[in-house]
């Protein structure tokens, strides 16, 4: 019962914090969930391989007609041996669903201060529309210190867009928007893989996400959206 | 010999049933494991190793998932083991219905012979066997092998099902009370009526996948106002509860090793039962959006199937409990099926703690559709399930052949097998944590992990050198074992106290229970 | 094989194994009939060798399911126990409507507008029409039955025949009423709701074709004077699942 209550202690607390307005890094949260699962999870493994390891060890057979001596459970240990695990089981089971909820809760809550980019998948690759018109495909450049949005559709079958580095992924698929966001901070190169099955070339669908300090990608960006004015500029021209 | 291979071809003797069923399951798990080797062998290095073109790849792998789970657990759970046992250890003479009982196994080799027939066709099948629109409306392959391979073995085990909930509710021997069916039956009971539900629902499914792929219908269609989502919604209220069809049966036939190895009465037999069992059942519906979690589902109902997939955990823990704690004070010996049975208590303990992290929405977005989640459902279901079959064959093999198999052999073969399975599952959960996804024919821009495939493909080759071994075992054995006592192992459960192999009819007085009768009651007080 | 040879030895004092080629036959003909057919058809553009395998399979059905229903009328195994059976099979069928409900429902709803462009006008007066037939075989097989127990077998044989007739009339309403739409060009291809109607229906429909061959399957017998009982109780069963059904089909996609 006290991990519930402690469960929602950290709750309010990230509440208080997010009143902040900081902007709070899901791949962060998730790998400390995932530690804080997996100690968890140990300890109920261990415990429960160490009682079967010491019931297989103390109570071999010795000699041939011997027979198990298990008494009948009364009524009162039948009723406990199914309530106090159950108990446990549960307790066990909101407190993880409370961290986990909250986790969610950051992935789902993307800063209004943002890069919002458009992708459109297909048979084999990702292309990202920039808010400025600009296009590119299979590489994402994006600026650090800035949280980027994307939001997904696809124009065959369903893929989907991994990050491992940024610990996200979400399914882009015909007829549907969907949307994912990640907060790079810092330079560098993140690779981006297809992590739904979408055709024969499945495992060669890749692109990469790359961040460069911010005054880079803003000349980058302004370049590109000139070299788009003047394109279209020759189009209607011609 | 042309009366005898008319006997058994035209059957309808559950005993016969279900070794056909044992036959062709085998042969199923045997090509499926073939796949899984070559994918192995073809992920050995980077870039292609044994086949250029990565479409053969595919369809190894849509092979592999679906013969293995259509093929061979289910068939091998809910046909060998139930129509072999359920009417022995009911006290029955055969099943309600024995020429259903014929149709379903026939069906069945139907199925199979679809399945394998995707080798020899143009264009087969490469939709994998979660067959997600719109690729499976738009691939050049053979989509309609697929639908139609799910829709015979689907129908073949609605019909099993109706026989078996019809047989144990009917034919139960006098003085049976449902406080004295051994677990497997309830296991079986509760893993039919999962197929009655869910089953025509993935039929569905599958059939609308065709109706848009070859008659033009629209149910998936974006462009014309349907929707790709419906497919997973419903394929997933099919293949969760599924995996509890698979699971409810193998932890039954682990029950039954368990309790006759260490001559002990199942722990706290009720809460196994109704809290475990009927548990299970009773949660297997409501949990399916945990595979939908990366693909944009609403918030309301991502929330409550976290916390009910959770709660998964309390009746799957009665039956972890009742297992363990059937060993309490008990006097094990360690033959064959008894180290598989064991093993199986240390993979599923594994496979189901991993299983944990998976039933966060958030830890999901990144773990979903990465070799983290191969690795959890194999450790859970895949190896967990076949060890038990295996281990389950090797204990009733006596019954069933009336001749002994080579013990130094089965526990060789268990053993590599065992250390096959950790090295193969362990890296793989290890490698997906780190980035690995799955359904990849090549891995070029993860160079990192190409140590982690060697080693994963070296395990396999263990895998399945301990699993030939077996089958090896198996083959010999029936043809030149020593012949077998009735009742080798000492157990009190009903099947064994027939003659070995049990004649037409079974008993030739169906068996009167006496009232202090119990198929676990070892301890005389 | 072991234990062929051990079951040799007792043959002269245990009973036989018991034998039956139908299910092998049927499921056979099940092959032929439904996948190969249908891949040759639709998959690999095979006309002919569609026909040949439906010419194969379905002669294969039929004399299996003959030879079965043949077998059945003499033997004594689950004796009385097809009717809870059937209850179970019921729960099972009722799923697939569930589920082909639940995708209808999903698209309905989710939609932008409704009807979805493509869609015609549907008739008023035919469904309900429908209905009343369908819901008349209900009482007329209940009646049949009813004068089976009184036992009036040449009165049970005389309504059962006019269910069946009152299946096909049903039947004949329906494939008038799909050949109309298609006529308007309302064919399952145009959009979500053609999909759904024509899906629905169908399959509804299939299911009182299926209702009608259990039917055949009791009635021919019947004819040479053979009637079991457990049977019958058991296909009639089928039929009022089928009607009952027929409730939620209409009331979901002719006046929804």
């Amino acid at each position: 019962m006290h991990r519930i209550l402690v469960a929602a202690f950290l709750a309010a607390a990230a509440q208080a914090t997010w009143a902040e307005n900081a902007i709070k890094d899901p791949a962060a949260g998730w790998d400390r969930l995932w530690f804080e699962v997996l100690v968890d999870i140990t300890v109920l493994g261990v415990a429960f391989a160490l009682v079967t390891a010491w019931f297989i060890l103390r109570y071999r057979r010795r000699n041939p007609n011997e027979v198990g001596r298990a008494e009948k459970l009364t009524a009162a240990a039948a009723v406990g041996w199914t309530v106090i695990p159950m108990f446990i089981f549960m307790a066990d089971d909101f407190f993880l669903a409370a961290n986990g909820w909250q986790l969610w809760n950051a992935y789902r809550q993307v800063p209004a201060d943002r890069l919002e980019i458009k992708l459109e998948s297909g048979m084999y690759s990702w292309d990202y529309t920039y808010p400025n018109g600009v296009q590119t495909q299979n590489v994402l450049k994006v600026p650090a210190g800035k949280p980027v949005l994307l939001r997904m559709t696809s124009r065959d079958t369903i893929h989907s867009h991994f990050i491992p580095d940024f610990r996200v992924k979400e399914d882009s698929m015909p007829g549907r928007v969907t949307y994912l966001w990640f907060y790079p901070q810092k330079p560098g190169e993140h690779i981006v893989t297809c992590a739904e099955y979408c055709g024969i070339m499945h495992s060669y669908m890749v692109g990469k996400v790359v961040v460069v300090p911010e005054a880079e990608f803003t000349a980058w960006y302004t370049q590109e959206e000139k070299k788009l004015a003047e394109t279209g500029a020759q189009k209607k021209g011609v | 010999m042309g009366k005898t291979l008319k006997e058994w071809i035209f059957t309808t003797d559950h005993k016969r049933v279900g070794v056909l069923y044992l036959i062709g399951s085998l042969a199923a798990f045997g090509v499926a494991g073939v796949m899984a080797l070559l994918m192995r062998w073809e992920l050995t290095t980077i870039g292609p190793t044994l086949t250029e073109n990565p479409s053969t790849y595919n369809v190894w792998l849509y092979a592999h998932g679906a013969v293995m789970i259509l093929g061979f657990q289910i068939p091998a759970l809910t046909g060998f083991f139930a129509n072999y046992c359920i009417p022995l250890m009911i006290g029955a003479k055969d099943v309600a219905f024995p020429r259903l009982n014929a149709f379903s196994v026939w069906l069945f080799y139907v199925g199979i012979i679809l399945a394998i027939l995707t080798f020899f066709i143009p264009d087969p099948p490469d939709v994998m066997w979660t067959a997600y629109p719109p690729y499976s409306t738009i691939t050049s392959g053979n989509t309609a092998f697929y639908t139609f391979t799910v829709l015979i073995l689907g129908f073949a085990s609605i019909l099993g099902g109706v026989n078996f909930l019809t047989t144990v509710a009917y034919m139960r021997a006098p003085g049976m009370t449902w406080n004295k069916l051994n677990i497997f039956v309830w296991c079986t009971l509760a893993a039919f009526v999962l197929q009655l539900i869910f089953v025509p629902v993935l039929g569905t499914a599958v059939t609308l996948i065709s109706f848009d792929k070859y008659l033009g219908t629209s149910f998936f269609d974006p462009a014309k106002g349907g929707d790709v989502l419906i497919y997973q919604n419903l394929f997933w209220f099919y293949s969760h509860p599924a995996v509890y069809v698979i699971f409810l049966p193998f932890i039954g036939v682990v029950y039954e090793i368990v309790a006759t190895f260490a001559r002990n009465r199942v722990f706290n037999y009720k809460m196994v039962v109704y809290g475990g069992i009927f548990g299970i059942v009773g949660l297997s519906g409501v949990v399916w959006v945990h595979h939908l979690y990366v693909t944009g589902m609403a918030d309301w109902i991502r929330i409550g199937q976290m916390v009910t997939t959770l709660l998964i955990s309390v009746p799957v823990g009665f039956t972890v409990i009742g297992l363990v704690g059937t060993l309490y004070k008990g006097a094990i010996s360690f033959e064959t099926p008894m180290l598989y049975a064991l093993g199986v208590i240390f993979l599923f303990l594994i496979g189901g703690l991993t299983g944990i992290p998976l039933a966060l929405t958030s830890l999901t977005l990144h773990l979903s559709d990465t070799y983290y989640v191969v690795g959890h459902f194999h450790y859970v279901m895949a190896v967990a399930g076949t060890f038990a079959i295996f281990g389950g064959v090797y204990y009733w093999f006596p019954k069933i052949t009336g001749r002994m198999y080579s013990e130094t052999l089965g526990k060789l073969g268990f053993w590599i097998t065992f250390a096959g399975t950790n090295i193969v599952f362990w890296i793989m959960m290890d490698i997906g944590v780190k980035g690995m996804p799955r359904r990849y024919y090549d891995y070029a821009h993860f160079p990192q992990f190409e140590n982690a495939h060697q080693w994963m493909t070296f395990g396999a080759a263990l895998i399945g050198v301990g699993f030939a071994l077996a089958v090896i075992n198996w083959i010999v054995g029936a043809a030149r074992g020593a012949k077998a006592a009735d009742n080798p192992w000492g157990s009190q459960s009903l099947e064994w106290t027939t003659q070995t192999p049990p004649p037409p009819g079974n008993w030739k007085e169906v068996p009167a229970i006496r009232e202090e009768w119990d198929p676990y009651a070892y301890a005389r007080p | 094989m072991a234990h062929d040879t051990s079951a040799q030895a007792h043959a002269e004092h245990a009973p036989e194994w018991e034998v039956s080629v139908w299910p092998f036959v049927i499921s056979f003909g099940i092959l032929f009939a439904l996948p190969v057919a249908f891949a040759f058809k639709f998959v690999y553009e095979m006309p002919f060798a569609a026909i040949l395998a439906l010419g194969v399979g379905t002669p294969m059905i039929v004399a299996g399911i003959a030879g079965w229903v043949k077998e059945g009328m003499g033997s004594h195994h689950g004796e009385g126990l097809a009717f809870p059976a059937m209850g179970w099979f019921i729960l099972a069928e009722a799923m697939i409507f569930v589920s082909m409900f639940a995708a209808y429902w999903f698209n309905r709803l989710t939609a932008d507008a409704w009807p979805p462009a493509g869609s015609v006008e549907l008739p008023r007066l035919l469904p309900l029409v429908m209905t009343f037939v369908l819901v008349a075989s209900s009482f007329t097989i209940h009646h049949a039955e009813a004068l089976l127990h009184k036992g009036e077998r040449a009165g049970f044989t005389r309504w059962l025949i006019v269910t069946m007739a009152l299946g096909s009339v049903f039947l004949g309403m329906s494939a008038y009423e799909w050949n109309h739409l298609f006529h308007l060009n309302f064919t399952p291809g145009t959009n979500v709701f053609s999909t759904a109607f024509f899906s629905i229906t169908g399959l509804h429909g299939s299911h009182v074709i299926v209702g009608l061959g259990i039917f055949i399957a009791v009635l021919l017998p019947a004819l040479k004077g053979r009637i079991n009982t457990p049977f019958v109780r058991t296909a009639s069963l089928y039929w009022h699942f089928v009607d009952i059904i027929w409730f939620f089909v209409v009331s979901q996609v002719y006046y929804w």
